[in-house]
């Protein structure tokens, strides 16, 4: 018997994947077929399961600290993908400049997400401390306003004269004027430092001790110690983003930069017309690889919560949720309810990906 | 060559006759002293019996290897139970009850609270391997450099505190005491006023004398007696003592081994609680670990014999001796090592007493099976009111419409 060619070529195809599917049939689907199962049933790892119907999913959203923690998920996701898009798109922008050195830059920008997210965490603990440097600073800059203040009367009043001096003299200088700036800013700084100097400013006192960590107060929705997760995720993200705009910027022809230009058209133009549009499929991945990371937020949860003593309340996430339900510290595993939470989560990142790619940045390019 | 697959067939009938018990506990510095006590005594005794222990301490999760394990059906023969999720365990059938392995006298040697903790329905579900209660240490040097009087058995809440202020003036960067948004800690004086985590039907009351013990504890940032432990970067009472910056702690005996590395040159003493100045008693948990046994094991038999070995007072005696862990049993009371000189056995004795008489109130450091989440409500109290963000009246209102949505209480 001869096996066609085409066929062969099948089977070693097969073959060669076979490993991969092998741990993908076991780790990944039979997992999740058998997470659907449980997600049905009453079952605490112990006695067999118990077929529940719809009772978990019913319970799930009439329990508090579920809807608190879809909450946060959902604003979560969209504060840290908007912000490290945007700022990733625009860092990466600024290195494709042929400047000198721009690869030392290049390779600085990008240490951040070099961090593991435990050792990040942990200095985002240090940061928000009581006695953090988070609070120190703003105690610094709370009680030096009297002479940031008078820093910036002088200055304004240094350069509003240099400025009408200048006109006078019959010569068209805008007020931000940059030779005239640095003069104003030497007058200012030499100013202030003279009014401290004789007396005439004083620094006040002022002790900014917020706990940032240890509290449930938030700000636009989202509890303080989420908003401090935020800072940080987003600062270990944007790198590996900004890399892959880089590589979307280095597609994008320059010949169009130049016929552009030669039409007279500003930066501006060009960035929203060629740049952006041509960098669609990136954004697109962007985007969704910046979703499903933040909708499976875990590790700085756990970290924060654990150490930084922030009440579950203030820092719960889905993902989070169905961890502390299979394993309740000191309690029973709830699998069953823990089960229906994690499909909700799967199913809410595919319908957030898909409404996204239909309402959203769509992954075509030019068309 | 048939020599050789004779001697073989010797070596494994040998092999066969011998029976094995697979027991596990977590890891950590554990390790070392079960593998000394396996080797040093509990071993040479079973080899007569024909049974080999193999030990499979676990790293990571241990809680969470176990729920699974037992699940699987791979679980060992013995293995740890801590008595804070005890219950759940207890509960869920796959743990043998030991009242058929050990008869009334054997139980009645080791310390009534401590089998009472690890009774569930009337059956006695692990023998305690060791346990820990709270105490109070005190850094003699800062005491003596504040010129105030050490704390003293005779301490009420309130005598307690006015030393901690004097200490707090006095080294303007030393607290008095760090304290904790934690109900392990705070719960020990919560129990001296009397007050009850549970009453007859299950239900958790925030009654007049939880609320005297929370505004004591929570007050005591506020009156200069002491300072919130996140507020010093630390997170439990002992990191602030051992680095000199708070002159107290509330810890059991584990703080010993931390102050060993940390400081090993404190002059540090111990004594117990304070006493609540209405009630004169004090209150205390009992923290304790027991050797469990699977329900689903193939040798019971021998698998009560090793953990009769593990918990004999000959095994005992020799972690005590080294300073290890405090023993479960009563005629270990008077064992000469609590009356050796030197801080160690001065604080293992008091933890050891504190379960006791002397002890006062004292409560096992479980809540039903509800575990972790019947402290939350507290602890987040405690929290809010410590750090200025709820007053004692709303703190509590909310920690108690918690606590009933939980237990199930209106």
């Amino acid at each position: 018997m001869r096996i066609k060619a085409r066929t062969l070529e099948a089977l070693y195809a097969l073959l060669l994947l076979l490993p991969f599917l092998f741990s993908l049939g076991v780790f990944f689907l039979y997992a999740f077929l058998r997470a659907v199962y449980f997600s049905f049933t009453d079952y605490n790892l112990f006695s067999p399961p118990r077929w529940v119907g719809l009772a978990n999913y019913w319970a799930l959203f009439q329990e508090p600290s579920f809807l608190l923690a879809l909450k946060h998920t959902l604003l979560y996701s969209l504060v840290v993908t908007s912000l490290q898009t945007f700022f990733a798109l625009i860092l990466a922008i600024a290195l494709n400049r042929p400047l000198r050195g721009i690869t030392f830059f290049r390779t600085v920008y990008y240490l951040p997400s070099v961090i593991s997210t435990a050792a990040a965490s942990l200095l985002l603990l240090w940061l928000f401390q009581r006695t953090g440097l988070v609070n120190q600073a703003l105690s610094l800059l709370f009680s030096h306003l009297p002479h940031l203040a008078g820093f910036a009367l002088l200055f304004l009043g240094l350069q509003g004269a240099l400025v009408l001096w200048e006109r006078r003299r019959g010569r068209r200088t805008p007020f931000l004027d940059p030779g005239l700036a640095a003069v104003s800013l030497l007058g200012a700084f030499l100013g202030t430092s003279a009014f401290q100097a004789w007396g005439l400013l004083q620094a006040r006192e002022v002790r900014v001790d917020i706990p940032w960590l240890p509290t449930r107060a938030s700000f636009l929705g989202l509890p303080y110690p989420l908003w401090a997760i935020v800072l940080m995720n987003t600062y270990t993200t944007i790198p590996t983003f900004m890399v892959l705009f880089l590589a979307g910027l280095k597609g994008i022809p320059r010949t169009l930069y130049e016929a552009a230009a030669l039409d007279g058209a500003t930066p501006w133009i060009m960035f929203s017309r060629i740049t952006v549009p041509l960098l669609r499929p990136v954004l697109f991945l962007v985007i969704t690889l910046g979703l499903i990371g933040t909708l499976q937020l875990f590790d700085q949860v756990l970290f924060v919560g654990g150490s930084g003593g922030a009440p579950l309340e203030s820092t719960i996430t889905l993902a989070y949720y169905v961890y502390g339900n299979v394993f309740p510290s000191g309690a029973t595993p709830r699998v069953g309810l823990a089960s229906a939470a994690a499909l909700v989560l799967a199913g809410l990142t595919l319908v957030i990906v898909l409404l996204q790619r239909r309402f959203g940045v769509g992954e075509r390019g030019w068309s | 060559m048939l020599r050789v697959w004779l001697i073989l067939l010797a070596l494994a009938g040998l092999a066969s006759a011998q029976v094995q018990v697979r027991i596990s506990g977590w890891g950590g510095t554990d390790i070392a002293i079960v593998n000394g006590l396996l080797k040093e005594v509990v071993q040479p005794k079973l080899d007569r019996k024909g049974i080999r222990v193999v030990y499979q301490p676990i790293e990571g999760d241990y809680t969470q290897w176990l729920f699974n394990a037992l699940s699987a059906g791979t679980a060992p023969d013995l293995f740890y139970v801590d008595i804070f999720w005890s219950e759940s365990l207890f509960a869920s059938g796959r743990v043998e009850p030991l009242d058929g392995y050990f008869s009334k006298q054997e139980l009645a040697e080791f310390l009534p609270n401590l089998i009472q903790a690890f009774t569930y329905k009337g059956k006695v579900y692990g023998i305690p391997k060791d346990f820990n209660t709270l105490a109070l240490q005190f850094n003699k040097d800062l005491f003596d450099e504040a010129g105030v009087r050490y704390p003293n058995q005779q301490d009420t809440w309130e005598t307690f505190e006015a030393k901690l202020q004097q200490v707090q003036s006095k080294l303007k960067d030393v607290a008095g005491l760090c304290v904790v948004a934690d109900f392990a800690r705070f719960g020990a004086f919560a129990f001296a006023t009397g007050w009850k985590p549970f009453d007859a039907k299950g239900h958790t009351v925030l009654d007049e004398n939880f609320r005297r013990a929370f505004e004591w504890y929570t007050g005591l940032p506020r009156r200069g007696a002491a300072r919130f432990a996140q507020d010093l970067g630390e997170g439990w009472t002992g990191g602030c003592f051992g680095g000199e910056k708070a002159a107290t702690a509330i810890e059991g005996a584990w703080i010993a081994g931390f102050l060993r590395d940390k400081a090993p040159n404190m002059r540090y003493s111990t004594t117990f609680l304070p006493l609540d100045p209405v009630t004169k008693r004090r209150g205390n948990f009992i923290y304790t670990v027991s050797w469990s046994m699977n329900a689903a094991s193939r040798n019971k038999p021998a698998a009560a014999k090793v953990l009769k070995a593990l918990t004999s007072p000959e095994a005992q005696q020799w972690v005590l001796e080294r300073g290890l862990a405090i023993p479960s049993r009563r005629a270990l009371a008077n064992n000469p090592y609590f009356q050796r000189p030197g801080k160690e056995p001065e604080l293992n004795r008091v933890v050891f007493q504190g379960s006791g008489p002397q002890g006062g109130n004292v409560y096992p450091f479980k809540f039903l099976a509800y575990g972790g989440d019947w402290m939350r409500p507290i602890n987040d109290a405690l929290l809010a009111v410590m750090t200025g963000q709820k007053g004692v009246d709303q703190a509590l209102r909310d920690a108690q419409a918690a606590l009933d949505r939980l237990t199930g209480r209106r």
